[in-house]
């Protein structure tokens, strides 16, 4: 089990466009191949050869599919049938691992990582902070995966649609939006101190724009993309005359 | 018109087709044909997974899908039809259920035999029989991975280089 989840770290060792994360799982599952055809080795590359085809679900959440995998090799399933559960399995992973970690839970902690570093806490106390947060959370993603997996085998899907996890990327859209609607004011203070300006109209805009944002994030968001047009111009143009 | 989408995927339910799509068009439901998956709980329970809560799965064997395709198109509910291979769009085809849908080609991929026209679409020998027996049906056949590409006409994927006007 432990090597099953050590392999899954390098799921995306070998990257490709062809099979894509295909090979990591191959290698993942070797050494539970490796047990089951020990002593016959034709057997174990014929195995180790349907395991290197087309996979891409999300890195994290692999391990649900090595796991399932690795059960239904142990029972001996259906070669056909091993597939077309991996085929399978590729959309609820990827869909469900996009939303909650790429889309919500990195965004977050890195957020909050920032939001301590303007607090106060000294740059590498921030890093590490948003390292060790978000990867306590990956890693347990990971061996929540592996033990879902082996202990439901190819039922795995009946257990995805009811988990709690479909819901949570939903429930952390509101402190997500909340961090960084606080995080702009403290940027803004940050940003017009340390080039001695008068922080009231950079603080100001900032508040304005994320209660415009709490209005019509549509509105807000092009609001933003214009602002930081207008400031880098103006930049541009006070350094042109300056020097 | 609320068979938005009639395509063909092997990959069937995933994000391109929910997301790029389904997002895009506004869907109620996906309706997969498919004979073997209709069969399977556990395998419709997983691509059921891959779904947003507002969006029903649906699963039919070709000729239950041959049987409701035109109660499909009166209701007022908006859904897409996707297929395994080029072989089950030809058998719907021939039934009849495909009168008035165009069919998407949105995704075959790499496998023994095929051979590659765009990243998104690998074709053997018969998977252009199969092809080319869609269009003896006069069926509309395009190729388009996500709604911003561009959309290839059959004529163009079976005879590649004649008349490119």
């Amino acid at each position: 089990m432990f090597e099953m989840l050590a392999r899954s770290l390098l799921i995306q060792g070998s990257w490709n466009y062809r099979t894509m994360q295909g090979a990591g799982v191959g290698f993942a599952l070797i050494p539970v191949l490796k047990r089951l055809h020990r002593d016959d080795p034709d057997a174990l590359a014929r195995a180790v050869r349907r395991h290197v085809g087309f996979y891409n679900g999300h890195p994290y959440l692999s391990t649900v599919a090595i796991a399932a995998l690795a059960r239904m090799e142990g029972e001996e399933a259906d070669a056909e049938e091993i597939d077309r559960f991996k085929r399978a399995l590729v959309s609820p992973l990827g869909s469900l691992g996009d939303r909650l970690v790429w889309a919500r839970w990195r965004p977050l902690t890195l957020l909050l990582a920032a939001l301590l570093y303007l607090a106060g806490a000294a740059w590498w106390v921030a890093a590490s902070a948003f390292l060790l947060l978000y990867n306590v959370v990956h890693l347990k993603l990971r061996v929540w995966g592996l033990r879902l997996g082996w202990r439901e085998g190819r039922a795995v899907g009946r257990v995805l649609i009811g988990s709690p996890l479909r819901r949570l990327p939903d429930r952390l859209t509101i402190p997500l939006a909340a961090i960084a609607g606080g995080l702009l004011p403290l940027m803004a203070l940050s940003v017009s101190q340390s080039n001695g300006l008068a922080p009231l109209p950079a603080v100001g805009s900032a508040v304005g724009l994320a209660a415009i944002g709490a209005w019509r994030p549509a509105l807000a968001g092009r609001l933003a993309a214009f602002g930081i047009l207008l400031f880098s111009l103006g930049f541009v143009i006070l350094g042109q005359i300056a020097w | 018109m609320p068979i938005l989408l009639c395509r063909v995927d092997d990959r069937l339910i995933h994000g391109q087709v929910v997301v790029g799509w389904g997002a895009k068009l506004g869907i109620d439901y996906i309706a997969v044909v498919d004979d073997d998956l209709a069969a399977s709980e556990w395998e419709q329970e997983l691509y059921r997974a891959g779904l947003p809560d507002e969006v029903e799965a649906r699963f039919a064997t070709v000729d239950e899908a041959a049987d409701s395709i035109s109660a499909w198109k009166a209701d007022d509910s908006r859904g897409f039809i996707l297929t395994r291979d080029i072989g089950t769009m030809r058998r719907l085809a021939e039934r009849g259920a495909l009168a008035g849908i165009a069919v998407n080609l949105g995704g075959l991929h790499d496998a023994p035999g095929r051979d590659r026209v765009f990243p998104y679409l690998y074709l053997s020998d018969a998977d252009r029989e199969e092809l080319e027996r869609l269009r003896r049906l006069e069926v509309e056949v395009s190729a388009r991975d996500v709604p911003s590409a561009r959309k290839v006409g059959i004529d163009e994927l079976l005879d590649p280089g004649a008349d490119r006007s």
